[in-house]
Parts: C-alpha cells; sequence; structure tokens
C-alpha cells in the first residue's frame, strides 16, 4: 500500500517517546536518574509525542468532523487510538512539568510510580496503535500479534538507544543502559525477521482462485473496471513494490536497525565514549525509519487480487501464434 | 430485511452499462456524490461499481467471465466497527451500509478494512463514498414501484442482476441463492457478504485441440 507520511512520523514519533519515557522509569528505579539527563529525556519524549500527535491530527481530511473521534470507542481501534495516544501525551507533559519545577526527588517512590504510570500510558498507546493495524483482517501482512510485538520492540529499542546516549553524556550508569539497548536490539532483530516471513506468506495468499470463489484455475486478470487499478482513490491497493527493493529496503533496515547499532554500543563500552552511542541511536532511528517504510509500503491488501497485482503469466492461447511468428 | 443484488455469472456479458449507469445516476452534475468534475483528465476517477473481466480455464479451452464488484452490503460490515466516528454504519431497517460525510473525518481506515476494495476517497472533499445500493431511489415514493430498484439493476440488459430481500425466504434472490448455490466473495475474512454470485455452468469444449492447431497452421505457419 502506499506509505502515508503521516502514519510514518506518528508511529515513529509515538514509539520512540514510549520508548524514552520507559527510560525515565528504569533510570529512576535503578537510581540513575539525574535532573538534566531526566530533562533532556522528558524533553525529547515531549517533542516526539508532539510531532506523532501533530502528524496524526493532520492525517484527517475533514477536521469538522474531529470532534465526533470519541464516538465509538466501543469498537474502532482508532477511537482508542486518540485517547490513549492523548492521555500519553498529556501525562507525559505533566511529568515533565513536574520534573523542571524540580520539587520532586527523582529517586523518591512518587516520581519512580509517576515514571511508570507514563510509560504504562505510553505503552499502552503504542499497543492500540499497533492493534489498530493487527486487527484489520483485509491486511493480510498486518493481521498478526507479530504486528504488535514489532511496533512495541521498534519503539523500546529506538527510546532505549537514545537514553543510552543521554545517560552516556549524563554519566549516567552506562553499562546497565547498553545492556537494555543490547537486549532490545536482539528482540527486535527476532521479531523483524519473524514479520518478514509473515509478509512473505500474506503476499502469496493473493490468488485469483480464493479472491472469486470458483471451482476452475487457472485465472488470469485482464480489467479492474477502468483503464487501470484505482491506486489514487484507494491506496491500499498501491502497487506491491519489486522484489529487488524490497530486498534492498530489507537489508538496509537490518543493517541500520540491529547490525550497526550492536557493533556501535560495544564500542562505546569499550572505548567509554558517547559518540558511539549518538552514532547507535542515530543509526536506530534511520533503521526504524526504513522498517517502518517498508512496513507500510510492503503490506498487502486482500483486494489486490481484483486490481491485477497477481504476477502475470503469458496466456497460453497465444502461444502458437508467437511460435508461429518466432519461426 | 437485507436488501442485497444477486448476480448471475452466467448470464453477465460484460458490456459495464452497470458501472456506467450507476456512475450517472449517482454524479447527477454537480450535486451528486460521485465526483466527476475532470471526466475527460481523469477517466479512472471514482467508480463505485466496477466489472472485473478475467480470463479463466486452460487452453485451449478457456472463457472469458464478468463480475460486477460493489460495495457487498455485509453482514458483518468489518468497515463498521472501525470508523471512530461513527460515519459508517449499517441500517437496521434494510441491511444496507452507508456513510454520512458529514461525520467522515477521511482517515480511510474503512478503506482497509473493506475486504474487497470498494469504499472510494474523495480527495475534494476529504471523505470516503461508496456504492449506497441507490438507497435514495429505493425510498422514493414518488418513482412508480417498479423502478425502486438500484441503477445498475434497472439497466441490466441481459437481466443478470436481480435485486431483493436476501433475508425473506420467499424472495427471488434467496430462492436463486439457495437452489443455484449462490456464493459470495472472499469467506475466509469473514465479512459475510449480503451480495451474492451465482457460478458459472462449465461448458463443454467446443474444439478440439487438434481441429484448433490445423487452424492455427493453416493461418500463421
Amino acid at each position: 500500500m502506499k506509505p502515508a507520511p503521516q502514519l510514518l512520523v506518528l508511529t515513529l514519533g509515538q514509539g520512540l517517546a514510549g520508548g524514552m519515557t520507559a527510560s525515565v522509569g528504569f533510570l529512576a528505579s535503578i537510581g540513575g536518574l539525574n535532573h538534566r539527563l531526566a530533562l533532556l529525556l522528558l524533553g525529547a519524549a515531549l517533542f516526539c509525542a508532539i510531532l506523532g500527535g501533530g502528524a496524526s491530527f493532520f492525517h484527517m481530511h475533514h477536521f469538522s468532523a474531529a470532534r465526533y473521534i470519541l464516538r465509538r470507542l466501543k469498537t474502532s481501534w482508532l477511537s482508542r487510538e486518540a485517547l490513549t495516544t492523548g492521555l500519553f501525551g498529556g501525562t507525559l507533559f505533566l511529568l515533565t512539568v513536574a520534573t523542571v519545577w524540580g520539587r520532586l526527588a527523582l529517586n523518591s517512590p512518587l516520581y519512580i510510580a509517576l515514571a511508570w504510570l507514563v510509560t504504562f500510558f505510553g505503552l499502552v498507546a503504542i499497543f492500540v496503535t499497533a492493534m489498530l493495524y493487527a486487527s484489520i483482517p483485509a491486511m493480510l501482512s498486518w493481521h498478526s500479534p507479530v504486528t504488535v510485538l514489532n511496533l512495541l520492540a521498534v519503539g523500546l529499542l529506538g527510546g532505549s538507544g537514545w537514553g543510552g546516549f543521554f545517560g552516556m553524556v549524563e554519566h549516567g550508569p552506562s553499562g546497565q543502559l547498553a545492556a537494555a539497548v543490547a537486549i532490545f536490539l536482539v528482540v527486535t532483530g527476532a521479531v523483524k525477521a519473524f514479520q518478514w516471513h509473515v509478509f512473505s506468506l500474506a503476499r502469496h495468499r493473493i490468488r485469483a482462485t480464493t479472491g472469486f470463489g470458483l471451482p476452475f484455475a487457472p485465472y488470469r486478470l485482464q480489467d479492474s473496471g477502468t483503464t487501470r487499478a484505482p491506486y489514487r482513490t484507494q491506496t491500499q491497493v498501491h502497487p506491491v513494490i519489486s522484489d529487488g527493493l524490497r530486498l534492498r529496503m530489507a537489508v538496509v533496515t537490518a543493517i541500520f536497525l540491529t547490525v550497526l547499532p550492536i557493533v556501535l554500543v560495544i564500542l562505546s563500552q569499550i572505548a567509554a565514549e558517547w559518540g558511539w552511542m549518538l552514532g547507535a541511536a542515530i543509526s536506530i532511528t534511520l533503521g526504524s525509519i526504513f522498517e517502518r517504510w517498508l512496513f507500510f509500503a510492503d503490506a498487502t491488501h486482500s483486494s489486490r487480487v481484483f486490481f491485477a497485482d497477481e504476477p502475470r503469466e503469458a496466456s497460453r492461447v497465444a502461444e502458437p501464434v508467437m511460435r508461429g511468428r518466432l519461426s | 430485511m437485507q436488501l442485497t443484488i444477486v448476480t448471475d455469472l452466467n448470464k453477465c456479458v460484460g458490456c459495464k452499462s452497470c458501472q456506467v449507469s450507476c456512475k450517472e445516476h449517482n454524479t447527477s452534475g454537480a450535486y451528486g456524490p460521485v465526483p466527476d468534475a475532470h471526466p475527460r483528465a481523469d477517466v479512472d476517477g471514482m467508480w463505485w461499481n466496477r466489472i472485473v473481466t478475467m480470463e479463466s480455464g486452460a487452453y485451449p479451452n478457456t472463457s472469458v467471465m464478468y463480475l460486477p464488484k460493489a460495495c457487498m452490503h455485509c453482514y458483518d460490515a468489518p468497515c463498521v466497527p472501525v470508523c471512530p466516528t461513527g460515519a459508517s454504519y449499517k441500517r437496521e431497517d434494510n441491511g444496507v451500509v452507508l456513510i454520512d460525510y458529514d461525520s467522515c473525518i477521511g482517515c480511510q481506515l474503512c478503506m482497509w478494512a473493506c475486504p474487497y476494495g470498494v469504499r472510494e476517497f474523495d480527495e475534494e472533499e476529504g471523505v470516503v463514498k461508496k456504492c449506497t445500493l441507490c438507497i435514495d431511489r429505493l425510498e422514493d415514493e414518488s418513482l412508480p414501484e417498479v423502478e425502486r430498484q438500484p441503477a445498475c439493476v434497472q439497466s441490466c440488459p441481459t437481466h443478470a442482476r436481480t435485486f431483493g430481500d436476501l433475508d425473506d425466504p420467499t424472495s427471488e434472490v434467496a430462492r436463486l441463492v439457495s437452489t443455484r448455490q449462490g456464493f459470495g466473495l472472499l469467506p475466509e475474512l469473514g465479512a459475510r457478504p449480503s451480495v451474492h454470485y451465482l457460478p458459472r455452468r462449465p461448458e463443454p469444449p467446443r474444439v478440439d485441440k487438434e481441429t484448433l492447431e490445423k487452424v492455427m497452421a493453416e493461418r500463421y505457419e
């Protein structure tokens, strides 16, 4: 399908904000949080949350109806997303204000509890957004629990990467932060590999024989009703990306999201230099962008079966004609 | 009550009169819901009813079939619960799935949720639109009774399309579905479409392979 820039920014911003808030909670729990470090992390998280929230607002095309967005909380994950993302943004803002205010001891049980509460709201927001994608049966690539795991893992990885960088700059417990980043790198790599397998299975489910419910085979789609498929009015059937582009993007994603950061995190611990961790955080962020682009661009929708995206096979009716011409 | 259309795939000749009559009825100049502001420049614009053409079978016994595809007005319409504003809804009195354009925010989530790709996004108004089963005709009491049916059904020259209440076991559509093994598309996705199709009957081969190759050899070799 066609990746919408607003959705890329929303999911990435929300994930990074959730991950960075989790870093604050983690650091507060182990007593490794100082005032500047907390401000840096919360400020960055708030920036990402605002970026994501703003992008989600502009994904709407009919603003006057936005006031009805919470009408279907009972059934719609998008309604729930608006509520939970708003709740996360609001509580994150209040925690940042409380930190700037400075009256609350950063290692006090109350602050730790508040940090974990905001983290919980952040994780719930990511979960709800992921469920929005995972709960649509027609989006064959996304209709899997792996989608939820993927969005949570990438978000936590990105947040912990920046948490590790800020932690090293502000002389926090860099070893523990690096260990957290390493764990998320391994988990994200495994989840991502499994999800690409799910995407591959989804691509192979798109066959005309299933879409048309008819007993005869094979089928060849000749015409989708107009001179070409409705790529402009139906973005979910946007042409599938080529095998070459898919492979290139997967390799680039794997390198930036997992391979390069692992090397850089190890180097940061050997050299005790924050520059390496900065490189790891930037690499993870770039990898997340590539990963999310591929997540949307390579998604297979069931309606593609009606729009000529099945691999084309030459008609055997024309074979004798072609043979005659060639001879 | 569940209003629906049953299409006999043996009778459909792919003339696209239903596709065109749908566009004609629902465009109605500048006031209709189907945008058609630049008909010459944008021939691939919005269509609520599309005739998909398939070549089926294996050489030498191939044939072409046509599948009119519009909103399936599903019993468990997946586009309805995903809508955050309640703009997509299913009418309880007749089962027609409709969109309230005033409360649609244009998020397009319903387009993702629809398994059939029959919802289309109107970029100018920023809302999603789709087949209404010509609800304006069905409820127009100024029309004669015989004309209170969707434009695509009325315009079909071969009477391939039949309109009626699927929940009424005495109706023509219920009889066709039950006696001729009517089927819905993509049943594995669980939407329970109300629109059904009557399967094509297998046709005996009209030409054997030897005859065909003889003719081809005479003409091309």
